[in-house]
C-alpha cells in the first residue's frame, strides 16, 4: 500500500517537473490562433506542424552543421589531451599530481561569461576571430578539458595498479602498456564522459555567442537566441527550432542515461 | 632526465608527457585569460583602437567606475539574492526528491531518470520555454495560479521589476534541482542501513531519525552541494540571456551577465573586466574551499 | 588436483658461469624521509630459489619489485648475470613476475594472456602456438585457453599466471605471495608444485611469502628481512639451528620459540631464572659465558620434553590443547611473566594443574644477549 501511495506521489511530482518538456513539445503543434489564446489549452486541438519550414526558413541546416562541427572539434580534442591526462593522474601519486588535480578542479568552476572577457580580447588582438569555429573550440575546450578530466579519472582509479605492473615486465614499455592493457579497460568510462563533453559543447551559447560574429559559422543556439527578442514572438516558430535541437540530445541522454549516472556518481564528488 | 625521473620513482616520462600536455593547455588558454582578465581590469581598453595586448594603465579607475554607476548597488543585491534562493530552493527541493526517491517503489529508477533530462537541456532551451509559460498575457503560469486562485490578476512575470528577479530564479531551480538531487541521493545511498535500524530499535520515530542520523551524515555532502551550487549558479548565463537579459531596467540583472553585457554589448572591455575579475576572485574563493575540503577526506 | 607432468617445457639453457645470476649489493631505497631498503646483500646463484621472508611492512615485496625494475633503488647496485640494472626498465631485464593477485589482463582470453610477452617480442604466430600449447599442457590448463579470466577459479588463475611467466623462459622468476589468496589445502599442493616446477625448469627463482612455512619447505636459501634490513640469511635449517639473534630465532618455526628472561650464572656456565631466580638451567659443556649477562633463553616448544627427574626447569601446566596427532602444552613457570608452550607428538597424559620438570638437549638452548639480542 505504502509502496503504491508513494508510486503516485513520485509521479506527480515527476509530472510536475516534466511540465516545461510538456509545453514544449505541445506548442509545436498548436495552430498560430491557437497559440496566444488565453485561457491556453493544454492539448493542440487542430495539431499541424511547421517542422519543415521552421527548418528552412531559419537556415537550421546550417546551424545544426556548425554546432556539430564546433562539437566534434571540442570533443576530439578533449578526448585526444584528456585522456592521457585522466591517466596520468591517477596513476601517478604524488605531490605535484595532487596539485595539478587541485587546479584541474578549480579552473572547472570558472564561469565562462566571465572568461570572455579577455579571451574575446585576446583573441581579437591575435586575429583569431577571422577563424570563429577555431576561436570557440579553443575556447570551450578550456571549459570541457577540466570537465572531462575529472569524469574520466576514476576509470582509470579503477583499473589496477598491478595490470601496468604486469605488462611491464611482461615486456611491454609504458606506452604500450597504456595502450594495450589499461586502455581498453577504462573505455566504458571514457565513452560516457566524452558523450557528456558532447551534449555540453552543442548546447554551449556564451563562447558561441561572443566569438562568431558571422551568421554562417554560427551555431544553433545562438541561432535560437535571435528568434527571441522580437516585438512580435513567433513561439510556434521558437518552440519547433527548440524541439528539432534538443530532442536528439534527448534521446541520446536516455540511452545511455544508465551509465551516465554511474559515471557521475563517481566522479561527482570528487 | 635520469635524475628528474628518479623523483617520481613509478612514473615514466610517457605518463608525466601526457599530464603536461594537458595542464600546459589549460594553463595557457584558461591561466593566462584569468590573469589577462586582471590585467584588463586596470587598463583603459577602447577596442576601436589598434589590436594590441596591452593598453595604457589607469590603475584603479576602472573600479570605480563600475561602483558609481546607478546599477552597481542593484548588481550586487541581485547576485546575491540569486545566488542564495537558488540554493536554498534547489537543495531543500533536491534533498525532498532524494529522500522520495530513495524509497523502493514501481518506476522509481525510471522516473528519476526523467529529471536528469532537465540537468541535461542547454540553458537557452530550457530559458526559452520559460520565458512562454511566463508569459503575461497567454502563459501557462499565470493560468494555473489563477485557477488555483492563488492569484487574483495576471503577473507580468519577466517585464514587472518586481518579479522579474524571482522568475529567473525559478526557472534556475528547475535547472539546478537534477543535479542537487542526484548528489544528494548518493550521499544518502552513502549512510548504512544499520544505522537506521539501530535507531528504530532505540525509540525513534521518523522525524528523530531524520534530525539525528541523516542530517549529521550528510554535512560533507551538503557541504559539497552547497559549494557546487554556488560555483553552478555564478556561472548561469543562458537562461538570463534567454529569459530577461537582466532587465526590465536591470531588475534581474547579476553580475556575470552584466560583465558580458559591458564588455561584448557596448564594448565597456574596461568596466566589463573590472566586474568580472571581482566576481572571479570570489568563484576562486568558493572552488577553493570546495576542493580543499573535499580532498583532504578522500585520499584519492 | 592436477599434477604438474613431465611434458614440454622450455629448459633454461644453463649457463654454468662462475657469475651470480643476481647480485645485490648494499641496495637502498627511499622514499623522501622514510628509508624501506637499508644496504641489502644478496647473491643469488643461478639454479637458486631464494625466499624473502619477514613480517609485513618489512620490505621484502618492494624488494622484489626492485629487482623487477618496478621501483628504482636510491642507493647501492643491482646486477643481473654480471650486468648493472639499476636504470633498466623492467622489458629489458628479461625476469617474469607472479602477482598476488595474478594480474590477469581481464580483456583478454587466457590464451592472450599467457602469449603477451611473445606477442610484444614479434614472435612467430607458429612457434607461439607451440610454447602455449606445451605450457597450457604441463599446467593441465589446455581446456581454458578460451577462457576469459573473470570465469576461472583463484587456483586456476595461479597457474595461468604461473604459466604466463614460464612462457617468457626468462632469466628469474619472481613470485609476490603468489599462494596468500588461496585456501589452506591449494596452498599446500601448489607448494610442492611450485618447487618441482622449479627444478624442471632449473630456474632462478625468489619467493616473497609472509608463510615461513613456504619459506623453510621451498627454498634453497632464506633471507629474513626486518624493517628494511636483512637480519639473516642462509640455508634453511641454518636459521632454524642457529638464529643469530632473537628475532629470527621467533620468527622461525611453527609454533615459535619460548623466550625466557635470565642471567647467567657466577661460573658462567648456566642461566638463572624464574622468580628471586630461583631456578638453574645448565648450558652444558663447551659455552662459557660472561658471568651476570642479561640474557633471553630461547627454548623450542618441540624440543622441551617432559621429564621425571629433578633436571631442567620446574613448572605447572596450564592447559592442554590436542589435535589427535600432536600436543600443545601451555606451562607456567613461577617467576616468569610469559606462559612457555611444549608440544610433541600424539596425546599427553598431562592436565591441567600437574607439575612437571621439563627438560631440553643442550645443543637446543639458544642464549640471546638482553641488550643486543644477538646469540651468544
Amino acid at each position: 500500500m505504502k509502496r503504491y501511495i508513494l508510486f503516485v506521489i513520485a509521479l506527480c511530482v515527476t509530472a510536475v517537473y516534466m511540465f516545461p518538456l510538456y509545453w514544449m513539445y505541445i506548442t509545436v503543434f498548436k495552430s498560430a490562433s491557437e497559440m496566444f489564446q488565453y485561457p491556453p489549452s493544454f492539448w493542440p486541438q487542430h495539431p499541424e506542424s511547421h517542422l519543415w519550414q521552421v527548418f528552412s526558413e531559419r537556415g537550421m541546416g546550417n546551424f545544426l552543421w556548425n554546432s556539430l562541427v564546433t562539437a566534434c572539434g571540442t570533443v576530439a580534442v578533449t578526448v585526444f589531451v584528456g585522456t592521457g591526462a585522466a591517466y596520468a593522474l591517477a596513476f601517478v601519486q604524488n605531490r605535484w599530481t595532487s596539485f595539478a588535480i587541485f587546479t584541474v578542479l578549480v579552473l572547472q568552476a570558472l564561469p565562462s561569461s566571465l572568461m570572455v572577457t579577455p579571451i574575446f580580447t585576446a583573441f581579437k588582438a591575435l586575429g583569431l576571430l577571422e577563424t570563429p569555429r577555431l576561436a570557440v573550440v579553443i575556447a570551450q575546450i578550456t571549459k570541457t578539458l577540466p570537465f572531462y578530466i575529472v569524469l574520466c579519472r576514476p576509470s582509470f582509479v579503477q583499473v589496477p595498479r598491478e595490470l601496468r605492473d604486469a605488462a611491464l615486465v611482461d615486456g611491454a614499455s609504458p606506452m604500450r602498456a597504456f595502450f594495450g592493457v589499461i586502455l581498453p579497460l577504462a573505455v566504458n568510462g571514457i565513452l560516457v564522459s566524452a558523450i557528456l563533453v558532447f551534449l555540453q559543447s552543442f548546447g554551449e551559447y556564451v563562447y558561441a555567442r561572443s566569438l562568431i560574429l558571422d551568421d554562417q559559422y554560427q551555431t544553433a543556439t545562438v541561432g535560437l537566441s535571435a528568434f527571441v527578442g522580437a516585438t512580435k514572438i513567433d513561439w510556434i516558430g521558437i518552440m519547433t527550432y527548440s524541439a528539432i535541437f534538443v530532442t536528439p540530445i534527448l534521446i541520446a541522454f536516455m540511452l545511455l542515461q544508465r551509465r551516465i549516472v554511474a559515471g557521475l556518481t563517481a566522479g561527482a564528488l570528487k | 632526465m635520469n635524475t628528474l625521473l628518479r623523483r617520481f620513482p613509478r612514473a615514466n616520462a610517457f605518463e608525466i608527457s601526457l599530464a603536461v600536455f594537458a595542464l600546459l593547455y589549460l594553463l595557457i588558454f584558461a591561466g593566462l585569460p584569468l590573469i589577462y582578465n586582471i590585467v584588463l581590469s586596470f587598463q583603459q581598453v577602447d577596442l576601436m583602437e589598434p589590436a594590441t595586448l596591452l593598453r595604457p594603465f589607469v590603475g584603479l579607475a576602472n573600479y570605480r567606475d563600475v561602483f558609481g554607476r546607478p546599477e552597481a548597488r542593484q548588481v550586487l543585491i541581485n547576485t546575491v539574492l540569486f545566488v542564495g534562493l537558488s540554493l536554498t530552493l534547489q537543495i531543500i527541493i533536491g534533498f525532498l526528491l532524494a529522500l522520495l526517491f530513495a524509497q523502493d517503489f514501481p518506476f522509481a529508477s525510471a522516473m528519476r531518470g526523467l529529471f536528469l533530462a532537465g540537468w541535461i537541456m542547454p540553458g537557452l532551451v530550457v530559458g526559452v520555454i520559460w520565458k512562454l509559460i511566463f508569459a503575461g498575457d497567454y502563459g501557462v503560469l499565470n493560468h494555473v495560479l489563477m485557477q488555483t486562485h492563488l492569484l487574483h490578476e495576471k503577473i507580468f512575470w519577466l517585464s514587472d521589476p518586481a518579479w522579474s528577479l524571482y522568475a529567473v530564479i525559478l526557472a534556475n531551480v528547475w535547472l539546478g534541482v537534477p543535479f542537487n538531487m542526484l548528489l544528494l541521493s548518493v550521499g544518502l545511498a552513502a549512510i548504512p542501513a544499520d544505522l537506521y535500524e539501530a535507531a528504530e530499535l532505540d525509540g525513534a520515530n521518523p522525524l528523530q531519525r531524520f534530525v539525528g542520523i541523516t542530517l549529521p551524515m550528510m554535512k560533507a555532502t551538503l557541504g559539497a552541494v552547497i559549494a557546487l551550487g554556488a560555483i553552478m549558479t555564478m556561472q548561469q548565463f543562458d537562461l538570463i540571456a534567454a529569459l530577461t537579459q537582466g532587465g526590465p531596467a536591470n531588475s534581474s540583472q547579476v553580475a556575470q551577465f552584466w560583465s558580458w553585457q559591458l564588455s561584448l554589448q557596448t564594448f565597456e572591455v574596461s568596466a566589463g573586466s573590472a566586474v568580472a575579475t571581482l566576481m572571479l576572485l570570489l568563484v576562486l574563493v568558493v572552488a577553493v574551499i570546495y576542493v580543499r575540503s573535499t580532498r583532504n577526506e578522500r585520499m584519492v | 588436483m592436477t599434477q604438474v607432468t613431465d611434458t614440454y617445457l622450455p629448459v633454461n639453457a644453463g649457463r654454468r658461469t662462475a657469475v651470480d645470476r643476481i647480485q645485490i649489493e648494499r641496495l637502498s631505497k627511499s622514499y623522501g624521509p622514510v628509508q624501506v631498503l637499508k644496504d641489502i646483500d644478496i647473491r643469488v646463484p643461478e639454479g637458486c630459489f631464494v625466499a624473502l621472508i619477514g613480517p609485513s611492512g618489512c620490505g621484502k615485496s618492494t624488494l622484489l619489485r626492485t629487482i623487477a625494475g618496478l621501483e628504482r633503488s636510491t642507493g647501492g647496485t643491482l646486477r643481473i648475470d654480471g650486468k648493472v640494472v639499476n636504470d633498466m626498465p623492467p622489458r629489458k631485464r628479461d625476469v617474469a613476475m607472479v602477482f598476488q593477485s595474478y594480474a590477469l589482463y581481464p580483456h583478454m582470453n587466457i590464451e592472450k594472456n599467457m602469449s603477451y610477452s611473445l606477442r610484444l617480442r614479434r614472435t612467430a604466430p607458429q612457434a607461439i602456438r607451440e610454447c602455449i600449447d606445451g605450457v597450457a599442457r604441463t599446467l593441465g590448463l589446455e581446456q581454458l585457453l578460451a577462457r576469459m579470466p573473470r570465469q576461472l577459479s583463484g587456483g586456476q588463475r595461479q597457474r595461468v599466471a604461473m604459466g604466463r611467466a614460464i612462457v617468457r623462459n626468462p632469466k628469474v622468476f619472481l613470485f609476490d605471495e603468489p599462494l596468500s589468496n588461496l585456501d589452506a589445502a591449494l596452498r599446500v599442493h601448489m607448494r610442492s608444485e611450485i618447487r618441482k616446477l622449479h627444478e624442471r625448469l632449473k630456474a632462478t627463482s625468489v619467493y616473497v611469502t609472509h608463510d615461513q612455512i613456504e619459506a623453510m619447505t621451498m627454498a634453497d636459501h632464506v633471507v629474513v628481512l626486518r624493517a628494511g634490513q636483512v637480519e639473516q640469511q642462509g640455508a634453511p635449517l641454518d636459521l632454524y639451528h642457529r638464529p643469530a639473534n632473537k628475532f629470527v630465532a621467533g620468527f622461525i618455526g611453527s609454533p615459535s620459540m619460548n623466550f625466557i628472561e635470565a642471567v647467567i650464572g657466577p661460573d658462567g656456565r648456566n642461566a638463572q631464572f624464574g622468580g628471586a631466580q630461583s631456578q638453574t638451567l645448565d648450558l652444558g659443556p663447551g659455552r662459557t659465558l660472561p658471568a651476570g649477562t642479561a640474557v633471553w633463553l630461547g627454548l623450542r616448544p618441540e624440543h622441551l620434553r617432559f621429564q621425571g627427574g629433578e633436571r631442567g626447569i620446574n613448572a605447572v601446566v596450564d592447559s592442554v590443547e590436542t589435535t589427535g596427532s600432536m600436543t600443545f602444552a601451555s606451562i607456567r613457570v613461577e617467576g616468569v611473566e610469559a606462559m612457555m608452550l611444549v608440544s610433541h607428538a600424539g596425546v599427553s597424559s598431562m592436565r591441567s594443574g600437574d607439575a612437571v620438570n621439563l627438560d631440553i638437549d643442550n645443543e637446543h638452548i639458544h642464549v640471546f644477549d638482553r641488550k643486543t639480542e644477538r646469540a651468544l
